[in-house]
C-alpha cells in the first residue's frame, strides 16, 4: 500500500514560475520594498497604535493635572520652557521626570512580565511575584537602615535584584521545561529576602522605617534621575532584544518537543529569556521599587487586545506604560494633598484582576 | 528630558526662586553651611515649609509659624503636642512623612524649606529647586542632634536667637527640676522601654528624651541592652527583663490610652515582678512624643511629663 | 472488588515506623530540654538544671516555670499544627510544594490581623479568632484554585497562585500602614513570627479549636489515603471525595489560624516537616501525619532554642530562621529529577 503511493509522482507546487506577487496570508499586511517584503500582523499593528493613543492621551492628561491644574496648551507652552515660570517648573521638573519614569519602568515592568509568562506558560510568572522585587528591596531597606556598605539605595536595589536572581539561577541550575525550577526557587529565595526585610524594618525606629517605605512599596515620586537615565539605556537595548527573542518564544508556547523540532535551541534560549526579564526588572525596580502587578496586569490586556498568532511584546511595554500612568495619575489626585505611592494603586487595582484569573474555574494558558 | 537637561532645569528653578523671593521680600540673602554644602537663604524668610516634625517645633518655637508642614506620623494632622502652639493659624499639609507632595510645596510658594537630616538626596535636589532647602548637618543619634539641629534652623529662620534662647529655657528648667528631684529622693535611675507583644523594646540612651532624663538627673542605663551605636532601640528577651533596674520605667506608647499598653505589659509576668512595676513607678507616656519628636517645644513638653511624674 | 482494594490500602505492617518514632520521640525530648535550658538571658543550663531537679533559686524557678515553660509548650503546639496542616494541604492538592505560607493562607491570617488592629484592637489583646477567619479565607480562596489540580498537573501553578495571593495581601497591608502609623509600628513586629511573651492564655484559647482539628485529620486520614489512590478508587470504596476536601480545608484553616494567631507567621515548617516525613516513612499519608506529631515541634523547638541563643540578649525572630532553614528545602523538593507528585 504504502508502495503505491510511493511510486505516484508528487504534484510539484507551482513554485518558480508563480507571479511575483503572492496575497499575504489573512490578517496580514505585505510591506514590500524591492525584493524584500515584511508581514505586518494588522491586528498587532491596529492594536499598538490604539494603546499609543491612549498612553498619548493619559500622559497629556498626566501633564495637565495636579495640584494646580493646566490647560493642554499651557501644559505644552511650560514643557517647551515659555510662559509662566512657576508652571513651567511643575510641568518640566515634578510632572515630566515623573511621566518619563512611569513610562519607563511600566514599559519595563509589562515587558520582563510578558516575557516570563510566555516561558512558563503560566500568566502569573512574573518577576515580581516570584520574588526577584524581595532581593532589591531588602537590599533596599539595608542600604536605608544603615547597614553594610554606603552605596545608594536605588544602586542597592539593582545589587539586590541582581543577587536574588543569580542566586535564584545557582540554586536552579540544570536543565528543566519552563524555567519551572526557576520560578520555585525564586520564590524560596524571594521569601528569606522577605524575611530579612522584615527582619530589618522591625529592628530600626518608626522613622527610618518610614524612610525605607518607598522601597517596599514602590512609588514614583522624586525618584533618582540617574537610575531613570540608566533604566532608558536598559530598555533601549532590551525592547528590540525582545523583539529579536520573540519568534523563539513563540514557538516555546508550544511544547517542548514542537519547539525544538522547529529548530528553537531551548536551553540557550531560555537562559536569554530569563536574564533579558530579570535584568528589565532590576532596572525598572531601582527606579521606583517593587510596585506591584503591573508585570501582570500589562501583558494581560495587550493579550485580550490581540490576536493569539503572536507574543504582544510591544503592546505589553505600551499597556504596562499606560497603567503606570493612570495608576500614578490616581495616586497623585485621590486623596490630595496626601499622595498615595503608585505601588499601592497598582496593587488595589490589580488585587481583584489577580483575585478573578485565581478563582477562574480552568487556568487559561499563556498562548 | 530635564534629565538630560539639567543646566535647562537648574536655570528654570533658579528663575522661579528668584521670581517668588522678588515678590515677596527684597532678596537679602545670607550664606548658611548645611549638609548639602553652602546655601544662600533669604534674609527673612516669611513663607517656611517644614518637612520634619523638629523642624516645625524649632520654628514655632522661634515664633516663625510655618505656611506648609507634613503630616505626623499617625494622623492627617501635626503631632498632638504643638496643637496648642498653633492657636488660630495652621501650617497647609504637604503630604506624609513617607510620601512628600511636591507639587502642594510649590503650591505654598515657599522661600524657606526646612527637611530633616534624613531626606533623601533625590528629594533634596527638587526641594533645592524650589526654594533654598535646609538640611541640618546632624551629629547622629545623640541626646544633644536636637540642640544642634535647632540651632541651624533658627539661623536658617535668621532667629538663632529665638531659638537658643527656647534651648536655654530647657536647659534651665531641666537644671532646676533636676534639683527638685534630687532633693525629693525619688531615685537616681530610669529606663526608657516601649512595650510590644512579644515583649519590651528599650530605648537607646542617646535618644532625645533620654537625654532629657538625664539632665534632669536620671541615670539611664541602656548601654549594655542596646546593641551597636547608632541604634534607636533593641527588642529585649524577657528572659533579660530583670535587668530593667532603673527607680522609673518610662513605658511609651503610639496611641493614646497609655493605660492599655500598661495593662498589657502587666499580664506579662515577667514584667508584673519587676520591682518598679510594684513600687508604681512605671509611666506611660505619648510614644510619638517621647520616642520620636524633638525640638525645644518638645523637650518642654517630656520635662512636663517628667516633673507630673517625679515631682508632682 | 472494593473489598480488595481496601486490603490493599490497609496500613501495612509498618516497620519502618516502629522504628522511627521512638527514635524522633527521644530526639523531641531533647529538644523540649533544651528548650527548658538555654534562653537568652543569664539563668544557664546548670542553674536549670537545678530547678527541674526540684531546687534551685527563685529567678532561675521564674524564668524555667513562667517563660520558658509556657514558650516550650506553645512551640510544640506551633509545629505539631503547621506540620499536620503542611501535611494535610499537600495530600489534598497533590503537590509536595504546598505549604500554607507559600500558599497564602498565613497571608490571609496576617492581613485579619492587621485589619483588626487598624480597626482599633491593640496587639497585645488580639483574638484568636481574627487570625483563624483570616486563615480560613486565605485556604478557602486557595482551595479554590486548588479544587481543579488533576494528578497530571504541574505543582508550580498552585504555588504561583499562592505567591500571587500573598503579594495581593501584602500589598493591602501597605495600603493600610500608609493611612494608619500606629498599625504600621505594631505590625512591622507581628509579621514577623516569634514565640518570645506569648503566654499559656493564648494556648488556651486556640486548644479547642486544635483538638478539633486534630480529630477531624484522624478521621479524614483514612479517606485521603484512599484519595491519593485516584478519584475513582475513592468513591468505589465509599468516601465522598468532595466532603474530604471540604474538611481537609477546615482543618487546616484551623490549625493554621491557631499557630498564626500565637505565633504571627511562621513560614516552611509545613513544608520542610512533611518532606522530612516523607522521606523517613514513604509517601502513604498515615505515616507522614504520625511522623508530622514529633517532627513539627522538633524543629519549631530547635529553631526557637537557635533564635534565643544567637543574637542574646535580644532575640532573632522565630520565623526569620525557619525561612533560612526552609528555602534550602523548598529547593532541594524543586531539584529533584523530576517534580513528584503526591
Amino acid at each position: 500500500m504504502s508502495e503505491t503511493l510511493m511510486s505516484e509522482p508528487l504534484p510539484m507546487p507551482a513554485r518558480a514560475d508563480a507571479p511575483r506577487r503572492v496575497a499575504p496570508p489573512p490578517g496580514y499586511w505585505r510591506l514590500a520594498w524591492g525584493e524584500r517584503h515584511l508581514l505586518i500582523e494588522r491586528r498587532a499593528l491596529i492594536v499598538s497604535l490604539l494603546l499609543l493613543g491612549l498612553l498619548t492621551a493619559s500622559s497629556l492628561a498626566y501633564l495637565c493635572l495636579g495640584q494646580q491644574v493646566l490647560s493642554p496648551a499651557g501644559a505644552w507652552a511650560a514643557l517647551k520652557g515659555e510662559g509662566d515660570p512657576l508652571a513651567g517648573f511643575l510641568v518640566r521638573e515634578l510632572r515630566f521626570p515623573r511621566l518619563l519614569a512611569a513610562w519607563l519602568t511600566g514599559a519595563a515592568f509589562a515587558l520582563a512580565g510578558c516575557l516570563m509568562q510566555t516561558l512558563a506558560r503560566n500568566r502569573l510568572a512574573t518577576p515580581g511575584i516570584i520574588g526577584i522585587d524581595n532581593g532589591a528591596t531588602a537590599f533596599a531597606v539595608a542600604s536605608v537602615v544603615g547597614l553594610g556598605v554606603s552605596l545608594a539605595p536605588p544602586a542597592m536595589a539593582l545589587v539586590g535584584a541582581a543577587t536574588a536572581a543569580a542566586v535564584t539561577f545557582g540554586v536552579a541550575s540544570g536543565g528543566d521545561t519552563r524555567g519551572y525550577r526557576f520560578i520555585v526557587a525564586g520564590i524560596g529565595v524571594g521569601a528569606v529576602f522577605g524575611a530579612v526585610t522584615q527582619l530589618l524594618l522591625a529592628r530600626v525606629d518608626i522613622d527610618t522605617a518610614n524612610q525605607a517605605y518607598p522601597w517596599t512599596v514602590g512609588t514614583l515620586n522624586a525618584r533618582p534621575g540617574g537610575a531613570v537615565a540608566v533604566l532608558g539605556i536598559g530598555l533601549a537595548l532590551g525592547w528590540p532584544l525582545a523583539m529579536a527573542l520573540a519568534r523563539p518564544l513563540s514557538l516555546m508556547r508550544f511544547s517542548d518537543a514542537v519547539a525544538r523540532g522547529l529548530g528553537v535551541g531551548l536551553r540557550r534560549r531560555r537562559a536569554q529569556i530569563l536574564g533579558l526579564s530579570v535584568l528589565l526588572t532590576a532596572l525598572a525596580v531601582a527606579v521606583a521599587g517593587p510596585v506591584g502587578m503591573v508585570g501582570l496586569i500589562g501583558p494581560e490586556i495587550a493579550r485580550s487586545l490581540s490576536t493569539s498568532r503572536g507574543v504582544p511584546l510591544t503592546a505589553s511595554a505600551l499597556a504596562g506604560a499606560l497603567v503606570m500612568v493612570l495608576a500614578d495619575l490616581t495616586g497623585r489626585l485621590l486623596l490630595a494633598p496626601i499622595e498615595l505611592p503608585v505601588g499601592i494603586v497598582t496593587a488595589v487595582v490589580g488585587g481583584p484582576w489577580l483575585l478573578w484569573i485565581l478563582m477562574r474555574p480552568t487556568h487559561r494558558r499563556v498562548s | 528630558m530635564s534629565v538630560s537637561l539639567p543646566r535647562a532645569s537648574t536655570l528654570i528653578g533658579a528663575c522661579l526662586v528668584a521670581a517668588i523671593a522678588a515678590a515677596v521680600t527684597p532678596a537679602q540673602a545670607r550664606t548658611l553651611d548645611t549638609a548639602h554644602g553652602e546655601i544662600e537663604v533669604p534674609d527673612a524668610p516669611e513663607r517656611v515649609v517644614t518637612l520634619y516634625e523638629g523642624a516645625l517645633d524649632a520654628a514655632l518655637a522661634a515664633g516663625v509659624m510655618p505656611v506648609g508642614a507634613v503630616t505626623t506620623r499617625g494622623g492627617d494632622d501635626v503631632a498632638r503636642y504643638i496643637a496648642p502652639h498653633l492657636g488660630d493659624q495652621r501650617p497647609a499639609i504637604v503630604g506624609v512623612v513617607r510620601e512628600i507632595n511636591m507639587e502642594a510645596v510649590v503650591g505654598e510658594r515657599p522661600d524657606l524649606i526646612l527637611a530633616g537630616p534624613s531626606l533623601a538626596d533625590a528629594q533634596y535636589a527638587l526641594l533645592s529647586k524650589i526654594a533654598p532647602t535646609v538640611v541640618p548637618q546632624s551629629p547622629g543619634i545623640t541626646p544633644e542632634a536636637w540642640k544642634v539641629e535647632g540651632r541651624q534652623f533658627g539661623e536658617a529662620l535668621g532667629r538663632e536667637d529665638a531659638v537658643n534662647a527656647a534651648i536655654e529655657g530647657v536647659e534651665s528648667r531641666a537644671a532646676e527640676l533636676a534639683e527638685r528631684v534630687d532633693a525629693a529622693e525619688v531615685g537616681a535611675t530610669a529606663n526608657l522601654v516601649r512595650w510590644m507583644p512579644q515583649g519590651p523594646l528599650v530605648m537607646s540612651d542617646r535618644l532625645f528624651a533620654s537625654g532629657l532624663l538625664e539632665a534632669v538627673g536620671l541615670d539611664v542605663a541602656s548601654g549594655d541592652l542596646v546593641n551597636g551605636h547608632g541604634v534607636h532601640s533593641d527588642p529585649l528577651s524577657l528572659e533579660n527583663l530583670s535587668r530593667l533596674q532603673g527607680d522609673w520605667l518610662f513605658l511609651a506608647t503610639l496611641n493614646e490610652e497609655g493605660d492599655e499598653a500598661l495593662a498589657a505589659a502587666k499580664d506579662s509576668p515577667a514584667f508584673a515582678r519587676l520591682p518598679v512595676v510594684d513600687n508604681g513607678r512605671v509611666v506611660p507616656v505619648d510614644g510619638q512624643l517621647w520616642t520620636s519628636a524633638n525640638g525645644p517645644l518638645a523637650a518642654e513638653a517630656i520635662l512636663d511629663d517628667i516633673e507630673a511624674a517625679l515631682v508632682p | 472488588m472494593s473489598k480488595a482494594a481496601s486490603v490493599n490500602i490497609e496500613p501495612r505492617p509498618s516497620a519502618g515506623l516502629s522504628r522511627v518514632m521512638p527514635m524522633l520521640s527521644g530526639l523531641l525530648a531533647l529538644a523540649v530540654l533544651a528548650s527548658l535550658l538555654w534562653g537568652a538571658g543569664e539563668v544557664g543550663p546548670a542553674r536549670a538544671l537545678a530547678v527541674l531537679a526540684g531546687h534551685g533559686d527563685s529567678e532561675a524557678r521564674f524564668v524555667v516555670e513562667t517563660l520558658r515553660l509556657p514558650r516550650t509548650l506553645i512551640g510544640i503546639a506551633v509545629g505539631l499544627s503547621l506540620g499536620v496542616a503542611g501535611a494535610l494541604l499537600q495530600a489534598v492538592s497533590r503537590n509536595p510544594l504546598a505549604e500554607p505560607g507559600l500558599l497564602g493562607v498565613s497571608a490571609g491570617a496576617a492581613f485579619a490581623v492587621a485589619v483588626a488592629l487598624w480597626l482599633g484592637a491593640s496587639a497585645a489583646t488580639l483574638r484568636v479568632a481574627v487570625a483563624q477567619v483570616g486563615a480560613l479565607g486565605g485556604c478557602l480562596a486557595v482551595m479554590s484554585v486548588a479544587r481543579l489540580r488533576g494528578p497530571g498537573d504541574d505543582p508550580v501553578r498552585l504555588v504561583l497562585a499562592g505567591a500571587a495571593f500573598s503579594a495581593l495581601l501584602a500589598s493591602l497591608t501597605s495600603l493600610l500602614l500608609l493611612f494608619d502609623q500606629r498599625t504600621a509600628d505594631e505590625i512591622r513586629f507581628w509579621v514577623v513570627g516569634s514565640l518570645a511573651g506569648r503566654r499559656l492564655d493564648d494556648l488556651a484559647a486556640v486548644l479547642p479549636s486544635l483538638g478539633l482539628a486534630l480529630v477531624v485529620t484522624a478521621l479524614i486520614a483514612r479517606p485521603l489515603a484512599a484519595l491519593a489512590l485516584g478519584e475513582r478508587v475513592a468513591s468505589g470504596l465509599g468516601h465522598r471525595p468532595g466532603r474530604v476536601r471540604a474538611l481537609v480545608v477546615i482543618a487546616v484553616a484551623l490549625l493554621v489560624g491557631a499557630a498564626t494567631a500565637i505565633a504571627g507567621p511562621i513560614a516552611f515548617v509545613g513544608l520542610v516537616v512533611p518532606f522530612a516525613a516523607r522521606a523517613l516513612a514513604g509517601p502513604d499519608i498515615r505515616r507522614t501525619l504520625w511522623l508530622c506529631l514529633p517532627l513539627g515541634p522538633l524543629m519549631v523547638l530547635a529553631a526557637d532554642v537557635v533564635s534565643r541563643r544567637v543574637v542574646a540578649p535580644s532575640e532573632l525572630p522565630l520565623g526569620v530562621l525557619t525561612a533560612l532553614v526552609g528555602a534550602p528545602v523548598l529547593v532541594a523538593v524543586v531539584r529533584a529529577r523530576r517534580l513528584p507528585t503526591l
